[in-house]
């Protein structure tokens, strides 16, 4: 009878702890969670870490190169005694909502004009990216150029064609300095609603159009009545995207204008940097850069609002 | 070190302990106090006058490591980031280790900024002394935070052809007589052009002198009491709208420091308020306009002539891992062999706050930029006569002053600017 002689076995133990950790990492709530880990921790260093530093600085008397106290919500209540203050909110809206919806209209009509067939029709696509793709800074040089009183060759355009007798003061007279910014915001952010929207009207099925068309809807009403409607949740993101963008613009205005004249182009971002940096109040500085916040807030809210109920 | 089991000798877990500590120290940036001090890093922002920057980097730098082995790396930001830089550096407790300062920046970092009074003292007392206004930007509670270096002065640019047709042939004395000379310039296609917009340094360098000029002043040498709401601030703001009306552009009130620089030199303008610098580019690129190109101090008012104090100076922060050798440098630097070269490099541009250089061979290469020399008598920084403060800075900063003259400009009732800005004053004066 042969004798079964159980021998110490070195293999299974570590290949069942392996087979363990495999099932475990299987699990789909745990992969996911290390798939997102890295971005997370790259999330809080870079996003997460100075945000949160921005608000315990807004609640500071933080002049630079001190150490600060802590001062509740006082320095947003000298904000709101601040009569700039006041005008710079004023300006941000007018800035953002004009822009915005110059941008918006403007975007869906370059939009609706690219999604047609004509030549080199990838080309001009291309092409329209152009404003976006330039730095700000380097398009706002320009933009300083074609508008300066000496060598404005909008300027001239406009007296050559006896439209005036002279150019206007763009940049000196606060109520065509606002309209400058917004015309340039506009440029820049033109080509970014006009691809995201040509984006999403190549997802509507062109059958739709085609039976409203053979009901003998017109161009004007298959508009209004199949394009429309559904670009409508491309519409939303793009505008929250670009209120975001242009609620919180900072180059164009500090160095076309740098907030003048006489504060009519001053704006959130330009004001908080001019009192934190060259003020030395950190602290201030931050709760005017802060003041966004809510506003911004509400708009996420209400577009996750409006997302999850067309789920 | 020894390593044995003596009673004095070091034991094997504090060997292990030091390595530690070493590395710990060496991660988290510790000075490293023995070690011999090998390279320096002084950031400076980009001069208009290349060969200002050029003169550091090709001779004095070099000079240096020859003398003493300590390389001395420049590091420059561009025009307008120095501020954005320092804090970061001072903030952080990283970077640079000596640092080039404007304005009232030894205040506002001073804590983050060794005592150098000792080399301020005897580099004072070896070059004919300071001219009072660098005390006003460099002294932060009766020690020297920075060495100052040269003011970067703005004084009247004029076309002294232009002038002259209109009969002047002399630059007006007064605020009236150039008030005259600009209503016949204009008259004649050649208005002024005087920056009122938020720019950096040239709508300081005539606004707040002229509101001095009438005895106007925003604090008293009390630094609480506000005192902007006054006759004599009516009167400059009544004078500045006179002004802007009928000798200027309406684009002005939009200007940045760039606009006048740009006007001047295409001929648009015949009076604009600047530094040295119009006359030094047009000396480059446009010699028919350098030769019509005039310098003056800044016209006098009923209560006298001022100018802007536009310090240059330099400071050594305190997280540089070695004080002596960082002082070592800056003393080298300031010694009268390296200075006076570097002064003349810049053609006078930065105009020394040494007395020792008041007759310096360098003045005598362009006579046309005397007068800028002549106006560190009377220049102050902004502010002036409360001493530097926080508060102030802020001012500067929402351009309290220079908004209150350019909303009067463009047709705001003098009475309602003034309460306006005394409103912004009391606000910012309130909180410190």
């Amino acid at each position: 009878m042969a004798t079964i002689t159980s021998e110490p076995v070195a293999g299974p133990r570590p290949l069942a702890l392996r087979d363990a950790v495999a099932r475990w990492l299987d699990r789909e709530a745990v992969f996911s969670w290390l798939m997102m880990a890295l971005p997370l921790l790259f999330l809080f260093a870079l996003v997460g870490y100075p945000f949160v530093y921005g608000i315990w600085l807004s609640l500071e008397n933080r002049p630079v190169a001190q150490a600060g106290t802590f001062v509740g919500l006082g320095n947003f209540i000298e904000d709101a005694r601040d009569p700039v203050f006041w005008q710079v909110a004023r300006n941000t809206f007018i800035y953002t909502g004009a822009a915005t919806v110059l941008k918006m209209i403007g975007g869906l009509a370059l939009a609706l004009v690219i999604n047609q067939s004509f030549r080199m029709k990838n080309f001009v696509r291309a092409a329209l990216l152009l404003p976006f793709i330039v730095p700000t800074v380097l398009s706002t040089v320009a933009w300083m150029w074609m508008l300066d009183p000496a060598f404005s060759v909008v300027n001239w355009m406009l007296v050559h064609m006896g439209i005036a007798s002279r150019g206007p003061s763009w940049l000196g007279n606060p109520a065509l300095a606002m309209a400058s910014i917004i015309m340039i915001n506009t440029w820049r952010g033109l080509p970014f609603y006009g691809i995201t929207l040509l984006a999403g009207l190549q997802t509507i099925p062109q059958d739709l159009h085609e039976a409203a068309a053979i009901d003998g809807a017109g161009s004007w009403t298959r508009f209004w009545h199949i394009t429309l409607p559904l670009l409508k949740p491309v519409i939303l993101i793009v505008t929250v995207f670009s209120v975001i963008f242009t609620f919180a613009d900072f180059q164009l205005v500090y160095v076309l204008t740098h907030g003048g004249p006489a504060n009519a182009t001053q704006l959130f971002a330009t004001y908080a940097f001019d009192i934190a940096m060259s003020g030395g109040q950190l602290g201030r500085g931050a709760s005017v850069a802060l003041a966004m916040l809510p506003i911004l807030g509400l708009l996420i809210i209400g577009l996750t609002t409006y997302m999850r109920s067309h789920e | 070190m020894v390593l044995s089991g003596g009673a004095s000798s070091t034991s094997r877990r504090q060997v292990l302990k030091a390595a530690a500590a070493g590395a710990a120290a060496s991660i988290i940036g510790v000075p490293r106090s023995h070690a011999a001090t090998k390279s320096l890093t002084l950031i400076h922002e980009s001069s208009f006058i290349k060969t200002f920057d050029a003169y550091f980097q090709n001779t004095l730098a070099p000079a240096y490591e020859k003398l003493t082995g300590v390389k001395v790396s420049y590091e420059l930001a561009s025009v307008g980031s120095l501020q954005t830089r320092v804090t970061t550096i001072a903030e952080t407790g990283s970077g640079a280790d000596l640092t080039l300062n404007f304005f009232n920046w030894p205040f506002l970092y001073d804590e983050k900024y060794l005592d150098v009074s000792d080399i301020a003292e005897s580099v004072g007392s070896q070059q004919g002394g300071w001219y009072e206004p660098a005390k006003e930007a460099c002294v932060v509670n009766g020690k020297w935070k920075a060495i100052p270096f040269g003011n970067v002065g703005q004084l009247m640019n004029w076309r002294m052809d232009w002038f002259n047709e209109v009969g002047f042939d002399k630059f007006p004395d007064t605020w009236d007589e150039l008030l005259e000379a600009g209503t016949k310039l204009k008259a004649k296609g050649h208005p002024f052009g005087f920056e009122l917009g938020h720019g950096f340094g040239d709508n300081h360098g005539w606004l707040y002198p002229l509101l001095w000029s009438y005895g106007g002043h925003e604090v008293e040498p009390d630094g609480k009491t506000i005192v902007l709401d006054s006759d004599e601030t009516a009167r400059a703001v009544d004078f500045a709208r006179k002004f802007f009306q009928q000798t200027m552009l309406e684009d002005v009130l939009g200007w940045t420091d760039v606009n006048n620089n740009k006007a001047w030199l295409s001929e648009q303008i015949s009076c604009t308020n600047n530094a040295e610098s119009i006359l030094w580019v047009a000396k480059r690129d446009f010699p028919d306009i350098a030769k019509v190109t005039g310098q003056a101090q800044n016209p006098q008012g009923p209560k006298g002539r001022f100018h802007t104090l536009n310090s240059w100076s330099h400071s050594i922060f305190t997280h540089t891992p070695d004080h002596e050798a960082a002082k070592a440098f800056l003393r080298w630097l300031c010694d009268k062999q390296q200075l006076g070269a570097w002064y003349a490099a810049a053609d006078t541009y930065y105009q020394p706050f040494l007395h020792g250089y008041d007759e310096a061979p360098m003045w005598n290469v362009e006579p046309r930029n005397l007068p800028f020399r002549d106006a560190l008598a009377t220049a102050h920084l902004p502010g002036w006569p409360a001493p530097v403060s926080r508060a102030q800075s802020e001012v500067i900063a929402k351009y309290v002053v220079i908004d209150m003259f350019a909303k009067a400009c463009a047709g705001a009732p003098t009475k309602e600017v003034i309460a306006n800005a005394v409103a912004q004053l009391k606000q910012i004066y309130s909180q410190t």
